[in-house]
């Protein structure tokens, strides 16, 4: 039996504001409402990094917000894809350049689908949603690095601890 | 045998005088050759007993009871003034004054006035090992305590005079007797409960001193009463013989007063409480082995004459609310012994309600948690003797580094609190037959049975809750620290723990085969109707009682395996990953959480009044 | 021995059953917000990605207790099957939890905490209920077996209605549905005590959901006896009934639970208690 072919059957959905303005997160809560009704292809929201496979994530990604979102995303077991959902966490956006911003999430974290828009559209993200499966069935159990974040991770044998990813990323001084 | 007794109540009053005068180096020896003999002896006892054994002593001993009555009294007196305590003062006089006036209208009586039945023989067995150990575990602890060296000499020799006196208590018949050593106890822990010697010692310990002379008072009551209806002697025997007396209830019920009053029944909590800040193996024997046992042991005595009178009626509801308020109590606790005390008091209920019930299996319900409790109870107050000595510990919300600090010692309360709720422990056992039996017993009694399963349901799931969230403390640590190495705590704490660990285990092993060689014998004794004990198929039949081997089988792999290798296991090559805190990185303490039920604790307190109010009206009616 | 063979099937299928009962559920569930829904299958897809995942735990005791405690529950309802003393089954079913619970405080997750103290105040809750319908049924039946209940002649129902009621007021806090679905609540704890485990760990604690939807339906069907049409009405008409308020109720707080559950469905069980053993 091909359990990776279950993946795409079941995909559990994280949600990430990284600082955005809130439009593309209501876009995604109504996915959940029954009209769009993203359960019927088995999605669930569950707010909770260590049982799901995809995270959604919105803004640009604020000095404040990038070691959250580095401590969420290795908190996530691999296979897992990340979506970045809306131009700010694409790009950076409106936001880009700005002193307090950083310039999208691929910064920090690895990125397999962008969905643009500001703020996409519902159909938009699960056109994207529905794209990342593919992706999804194709990756491998390993941990990925991100562009950024260098520093090699603590192996205990074949025991990875993921307790301090997420330390490489310095407090913003603000 | 006779000689065997004799032995019990000599040999620790020997010792306890030794210890006085003996060096350090010479007392460890001492204590642990004591402790052994007495242990030996009282299993040897206990296994080659045959019958009852009466015996006297010769006439001079009873005045010299008297005189040593009087003596006390007048000490109790004397403190009264010394401490400026006027209730105290008050109890003392009316004590003093009730047994003049005993021993004036009383003839002078040369019959027997000790008996060891098979009652006897088990609490024997019950104290002389738990005592010694915990005799053997203060050799240490004393060692830690800030007081001068002739202090610790005399907290050891309290220690085996104590020992002493609970032999003697258990195997009096004669009530003038049991009054003496009633107090003895009660004059023990007055002076161990102040031992440390500060404000709040002092004022625990006359607490305990007040509330006990009420139940001496009581038994003096009991005794003129007796006395009075002409049942001839006052003992216990002439008691149970005039069972379907008229005019029996009122002894009756004034014994049962006094009994529940030592086993710290509601409104008389207080003093049990207030024990817990003399030295820990103070509050072990207090609570667990010894003292507080003397209340199930009296109405065990008492339970053929008690057995569907009123008054029985009346103590079961009354055990079956402090069942329930206790443990509700017990939730808003954080001090570690104090948690132990609540439920110590709520476990004591329901003994003392199983006895009060009566019928073969509820008698033998109680014994088993009277053992089972002992052995639990004991290992777990030496381990918060152990907690306060080598971790600094005595609040339980701070022992949630425990698991990683001493896993050891962490890993023995575990137990101890398993052995307390969990299935094959014998407290389990005990409890789960409690509440078939009340089944059995609401088809006949109808309204009181159903409350009483009631509160017996809801105390037994706040129980479980409480010792839950202690677990939970217990077995917390970090996923940085994954690897367990045992701490040493010292040879005579690790030996006594160890013995405590093994006795549990044995017991637990042997249940099925104890049930029948151990508690079915004293059952029979007492109720004159042997409980029937078969073996048929995967079953054991308690008389109605069906007890299925298979599931418990299981239920001791499952349960309490599972937990003890949670401690161990470790899995590999599986990745750690941090505690899910919304991406945080602050480091959040945890405690433990509890309830507050403080607003309802006094109404208990008032409502465990009415219920001794009501005792003493029914008993008139 | 026909009678024998009916409960080991169920034992056996029963982590299946569970399944489908709680796929059927969610697309019920979702029929009643006039939504299609996820497949029926939908939680045998979830089981099997979760297997798929890479291992990773906060510690090994925690996610140990995890598993026992799935095995603990299947045990406990192969004891309830089997027809053994229920007060046996209670207990054992009590603890089930409570290895659940001492997982979640084996961890310094906040979540885990809060979710475990609610649990336990849910079996502070549910707890004395089952005991008073337990002993109701023995006075009923004379015996404390459930099997005295499966082969009782006259249905325990129509005996014991108010207990049922009890009972159907308590399994929403036992299943952790709205309202009082507070041990769980998604929207503020994200799951309380499941909360840390992931991957093939979390499974144990996913299936032992599956689980508890057999053991609280046979609970539901001891009420029939030996009427098996009966028992099947009684199950379908408490599935509708639990989803119906799932959805059309909001949560309680766990004080609101505590309080509802200790006056109104704790004195329904012991009135009838009190008839039971009056009559």
């Amino acid at each position: 039996m091909n359990l990776a072919s279950y993946r795409k059957k079941s995909p559990w959905i994280l949600h990430y504001n990284a600082g955005g303005c809130n439009g593309c997160d209501i876009e995604i809560l109504a996915c959940l409402s029954p009209k769009y009704d993203i359960e019927r292809f088995g999605m669930i929201n569950t707010g909770n990094p260590k049982q799901s496979d995809i995270l959604l994530v919105t803004g640009p990604v604020t000095k404040r917000s990038r070691e959250r979102l580095v401590e969420i995303y290795a908190q996530m077991p691999e296979p897992k894809v990340v979506i970045a959902c809306g131009a700010c966490a694409s790009t950076g956006g409106v936001f880009r350049g700005m002193y307090n911003c950083e310039g999208g999430i691929d910064q920090y974290i690895p990125v397999d689908v962008y969905v643009c828009g500001c703020g996409t559209r519902p159909e938009q993200i699960i056109d994207g949603v529905v794209q990342a499966l593919g992706i999804l069935e194709t990756k491998t159990k390993e941990l990925e690095e991100s562009v950024r974040l260098k520093k090699e991770t603590v192996k205990e044998g074949k025991q990875i601890n993921r307790r301090n990813i997420a330390d490489q990323v310095k407090p913003a001084m603000i | 045998m006779y000689s065997l007794i004799t032995l019990l109540f000599v040999v620790p009053v020997f010792i306890s005088l030794l210890l006085l005068v003996v060096p350090k180096s010479l007392a460890k020896p001492l204590v642990i050759t004591t402790a052994l003999l007495l242990s030996a002896v009282s299993v040897y006892l206990f296994i080659n007993s045959e019958g009852v054994y009466y015996f006297g002593v010769p006439a001079y001993v009873n005045d010299i009871v008297a005189v040593a009555d009087i003596i006390l009294l007048i000490f109790f007196g004397w403190i009264a003034i010394k401490r400026r305590s006027w209730i105290v003062g008050l109890m003392s006089l009316l004590q003093l004054g009730g047994l003049l006036y005993l021993l004036n209208i009383m003839p002078a009586h040369h019959s027997l006035q000790f008996m060891a039945d098979k009652l006897s023989l088990f609490m024997f067995l019950l104290i002389n090992i738990i005592s010694g150990i915990i005799a053997v575990y203060s050799l240490r602890y004393i060692d830690e305590e800030h007081c001068s060296p002739f202090r610790k000499k005399y907290f050891l020799s309290t220690i085996f005079w104590f020992i002493a006196v609970m032999n003697l208590v258990v195997s009096s018949d004669n009530l003038e007797y049991f009054f003496l050593f009633f107090e003895l106890t009660t004059l023990a822990s007055f002076l161990l409960i102040g031992f440390r010697k500060d404000e709040v010692s002092v004022k625990n310990s006359l607490t305990a001193l007040w509330m006990n002379q009420i139940g001496g008072l009581a038994i003096l009551a009991a005794i003129f009463f007796i006395h009075h209806n002409g049942y001839g002697e006052a003992t216990f025997t002439n008691l149970l013989a005039n069972a379907k007396a008229e005019n029996v209830l009122l002894p009756l019920a004034l014994l049962s007063i006094a009994a529940l009053i030592k086993g710290a029944q509601m409104p008389f909590s207080k003093w049990l409480l207030g024990a817990m800040v003399a030295p820990t193996p103070v509050s072990a024997l207090l609570h667990s082995s010894t003292m507080v046992k003397i209340a199930p042991f009296i109405i065990l005595r008492l339970s053929p004459a008690l057995k569907d009178t009123p008054v029985a009626n009346v103590i079961i509801a009354l055990t079956g609310f402090v069942f329930v308020a206790a443990a509700i109590g017990a939730l808003s606790q954080d001090n570690f012994k104090r948690i132990l005390a609540h439920s110590t008091i709520a476990l004591l209920a329901l003994m003392i309600m199983m006895a009060a019930v009566g019928t073969p299996v509820t008698i033998t319900a109680s014994l088993i948690l009277v053992l089972f409790h002992g052995i639990s109870k004991s290992m777990l107050f030496l381990n918060a003797g152990i907690l306060e000595k080598v971790f600094h510990l005595k609040q339980s919300s701070d022992m949630d580094k425990l698991g990683e600090s001493g896993p050891f010692t962490s890993l023995v309360i575990t137990i101890g609190f398993m052995s307390l709720l969990l299935p094959p422990f014998g407290a389990f056992i005990g409890k789960w037959m409690s509440i078939e039996s009340l089944g059995a017993l609401a088809t006949d009694k109808k309204i009181l049975g159903a409350l009483i399963m009631v509160a017996v349901a809801g105390g037994g799931a706040v129980l479980s809750l409480l010792y839950f969230k202690v677990m939970g403390l217990l077995i917390a640590r970090t996923g940085e620290n994954d690897k367990i190495h045992f701490e040493k705590t010292g040879p005579y704490y690790a030996a006594t723990t160890y013995i405590l660990l093994g006795l549990l285990l044995a017991t637990v092993i042997s249940l099925p085969f104890l049930l029948n060689q151990y508690f079915a014998p004293v059952t029979g004794s007492l109720t004159g109707t042997a409980l029937t004990i078969a073996t048929e198929g995967w079953n054991i039949y308690l008389g109605t009682i069906k007890l299925p081997l298979v599931p418990m089988l299981i239920a001791f792999l499952l349960l309490p395996v599972t937990i003890i290798a949670a401690m161990f296991i470790r899995f590999k090559k599986v990745d750690r990953a941090k505690e899910y805190m919304c991406g945080e990185k602050v480091n959040y303490s945890f405690s433990s959480f509890y309830f507050s039920t403080d607003r309802a604790t006094p109404y208990f307190a008032t409502a465990g009044i009415l219920f001794f109010v009501a005792l003493i009206i029914v008993a008139l009616i | 021995m026909n009678n024998l063979w009916i409960p080991i099937i169920l034992i056996i299928l029963a982590p299946l059953l569970g399944g489908l009962v709680y796929g059927f559920e969610r697309i019920i569930k979702a029929r009643m917000q006039r939504r299609i829904g996820p497949p029926l299958l939908q939680p045998f897809y979830d089981f099997l990605k979760l297997a798929d995942k890479r291992k990773m735990i906060v510690h090994s005791a925690h996610a140990f207790l995890g598993i026992m405690h799935f095995v603990s529950l299947w045990f406990a309802l192969a004891v309830l099957l089997l027809g053994s003393d229920l007060i046996l089954v209670i207990f054992l079913h009590l603890l089930s939890t409570a290895l659940l619970i001492l997982a979640a405080y084996s961890t310094r997750s906040i979540f885990s905490h809060l979710g475990a103290n609610r649990i336990a105040i849910s079996i502070l809750a549910y707890e004395p209920v089952l005991i008073i319908i337990a002993v109701s049924i023995f006075m009923l039946t004379g015996s404390f077996d459930a099997t005295a209940a499966f082969q009782s002649e006259q249905p325990l129902l129509y005996k014991m209605p108010l207990a049922f009621i009890a009972l159907l007021l308590v399994l929403p806090i036992k299943l952790k549905k709205s309202p009082f679905d507070v041990a769980e609540a998604h929207q503020e704890l994200t799951g309380g005590v499941e909360l840390e485990f992931s991957g093939i760990f979390y499974e144990a604690v996913y299936t032992a959901k599956w689980l508890d939807y057999v053991f609280c339906y046979t609970l539901v069907y001891l009420f029939a006896g030996n009427n098996i049409l009966l028992g099947a009405g009684l199950i379908i008409f408490t599935f509708f009934y639990l989803n119906a308020l799932d959805n059309s109720t909001a949560r309680v707080s766990y004080k609101q639970m505590l309080r509802f559950s200790l006056t109104v469905s704790f004195s329904l069980a012991f009135i009838n208690l009190l008839i039971n053993s009056l009559t």
